[in-house]
């Protein structure tokens, strides 16, 4: 009997030794940018973008749109933000419990929008945002309102035997905690993908009614998937918090934050795992270095153009374009 | 031992009734045909069975238990496959994956992948003859393929009942020997069929007993030759009704 080959991920990239080169490049940036402070600000950034992208195509890569994915990042934020500020607790802790504010968010939401799918599940998210928005906006007791929360602890110093990392005050640590942050987003990424829940929401995607009909329990994976995706976008919201030490509401909770994750994972490839970091990792340092001092008050056009060409000729994004055909 | 058992079934769409006061028994291990015209109530009693929609009247009792309210993952899980009429595949996954995706949820749910998850879904490739395309994407098969892929899938779950939907329709004389041919290996598997066929053209060869619906009801059951020269049945096919008579 011939023998196919074990279940390969359709999410795949093309190469296992991009990956590899990638993180190699990432590992050693710090190095080879020298003393600019600047061009590891900028990598930083788009570490924390691309961990947003990579959440936000848990849901993309299962079929579902998004819009309002800055709903959890806000929550995310604002949560481990007053969190440190009021108890005083550490960030170490209330980054995680932002991420959980997230999740329950997202739990919320899973319930309102259980039934709904394509253009008017995305629609529904648009408009959701607005729910945490205004209340932030709006409780001024608790949140200071469109004050805003400032003077926010920086990231802690983390003391491992004999080495203390100053990581609020350093710019290549803090560049080290998001990269590691986002290995982790990665890794969790692909095991989804390998497991059977990642198969579960591939099935759904492709055909809802013939997914039911062989056992597929829809509604739940997709609302887990929901949760997960809402988690890790609130973890980021509450590192990006910490990495600022200040924000306002219509700063975490604007559109840039549900938008541009959607453009990186389109561009870089909804049906793969890596593409939407690597679209990431790729578009805003290029936005940042070469059309920001062009058109310094338009130059996120740059996305909306590349949205709008990768969508008309490259539907399935760069890194899908680029993969080898099964 | 009865396996499935219809108690007065009724789907109303709007006005219209799909299918009205339906009684039926399918017995574990035979292979019944689904006759009648266009508009019959054949899918319609299908999707009843599956839980794809709800009954307005009536009860599905499945090996003893009532399955009338359940969702179509449950009665998956409790033993009841089904083909759809136009072929609904997972198009961007392998013909592989697409069978071990039935054979992953089909009772249940596993986190990991088991190894001989993939054997076997391997395996009910070869038994609808698709062995050889397990690695192309199912939204490169042909429609006959997507047929059989759909099958295997559905075998894929475990079931103990399995309704398949137009599975021979529009097959050449040829593909319809096979289809014959595929049936019966799967009735000795142990399952026990309910064929939902048009044209009729697989279940006289293998039916054991034909169910015919006309505008959804219950005109005749019996074994084929008798329900076939049922004067309601040749009146349904030939498109004579009692009003046509009266003219």
């Amino acid at each position: 009997m011939e023998r196919a080959a074990p279940p390969k991920l359709d999410l795949r990239g093309p190469d296992r030794a991009i990956p590899v080169l990638l993180l190699l490049g990432l590992v050693l940036l710090p190095f080879l940018a020298g003393s600019s402070g600047y061009v590891l600000q900028v990598f930083t950034h788009a570490l924390l973008l691309a961990t947003l992208a990579l959440a936000w195509n848990i849901l993309g890569a299962s079929g579902s749109v998004s819009l309002g994915h800055a709903a959890f990042f806000g929550v995310g934020a604002y949560g481990s933000g007053l969190l440190s500020l009021k108890p005083g607790l550490s960030p170490w802790f209330t980054i995680p419990v932002g991420g959980l504010f997230a999740a329950v968010l997202a739990v919320v939401m899973g319930l309102f929008c259980r039934r709904l799918r394509g253009a008017y599940f995305a629609l529904a998210t648009l408009a959701f945002v607005e729910i945490p928005r205004v209340v932030t906006d709006n409780w001024e007791g608790l949140t200071r309102g469109s004050l805003g929360l400032v003077g926010l602890p920086g990231l802690p110093a983390l003391t491992l035997g004999p080495w203390r990392v100053e990581i609020g005050s350093s710019a290549g640590a803090s560049y080290y905690l998001v990269l590691s942050y986002a290995v982790v987003v990665v890794f969790l990424v692909a095991l989804l993908w390998e497991s059977n829940l990642g198969l579960a929401l591939q099935a759904a995607r492709e055909e809802e009614t013939a997914a039911k009909a062989v056992g597929i329990h829809v509604d739940r994976y997709r609302f887990l998937s929901l949760l997960l995706s809402a988690c890790l976008t609130g973890i980021s919201g509450a590192i990006y918090v910490h990495l600022t030490r200040y924000t306002v509401p219509g700063l975490v909770y604007s559109l840039h934050f549900s938008a541009v994750p959607m453009i990186f994972a389109m561009c870089g490839g909804r049906f793969t795992i890596l593409g939407p970091a690597l679209a990431a990792l790729v578009l805003y340092p290029v936005d940042q270095f070469l059309f920001h001092p062009l058109l310094p008050a338009g130059h996120e056009f740059l996305y909306g153009l590349l949205l709008i060409l990768v969508v008309l000729f490259m539907p399935g994004g760069f890194w899908g374009a680029l993969r080898r055909s099964p | 031992m009865t396996l499935l058992q219809l108690e007065g079934l009724g789907k109303r769409f709007g006005e219209v009734w799909a299918l009205r006061d339906l009684n039926f028994t399918l017995e574990e291990g035979e292979i019944v045909g689904l006759v009648g015209p266009n508009g019959a109530g054949k899918t319609t009693l299908f999707n009843l069975i599956s839980g794809r929609i709800r009954a307005n009247t009536g009860r599905i009792i499945f090996a003893g238990q009532d399955i009338t309210e359940l969702e179509p993952h449950e009665v998956c899980h409790l033993g009841i496959g089904r083909t759809f009429q136009s072929s609904r595949p997972f198009p961007r996954l392998t013909a592989v994956r697409n069978v071990l995706v039935g054979r992953v949820f089909g009772r249940g749910f596993r986190f990991w992948p088991r190894p001989d998850d993939l054997e076997t879904a391997q395996e009910l490739l070869d038994v609808v003859g698709l062995l050889h395309k397990a690695k192309t994407p199912a939204g490169s098969l042909t429609p006959s393929e997507h047929r059989r892929l759909d099958l295997a899938r559905a075998l894929a779950t475990r079931p103990r009942l399995l309704l398949l939907d137009e599975v021979a329709a529009g097959f050449s004389p040829v593909a319809v020997k096979h289809a014959v041919g595929l049936v019966r290996r799967v009735q000795e598997r142990g399952v026990t069929l309910f064929i939902i066929d048009h044209f009729l053209n697989l279940s006289l060869r293998v039916s054991d007993r034909l169910l015919a619906l006309d505008q959804g009801e219950k005109v005749a059951e019996g074994p084929p030759p008798e329900v076939m020269r049922n004067r309601e049945v040749i009146r349904a096919y030939l498109g004579l009704r009692q009003e046509d008579e009266d003219h």
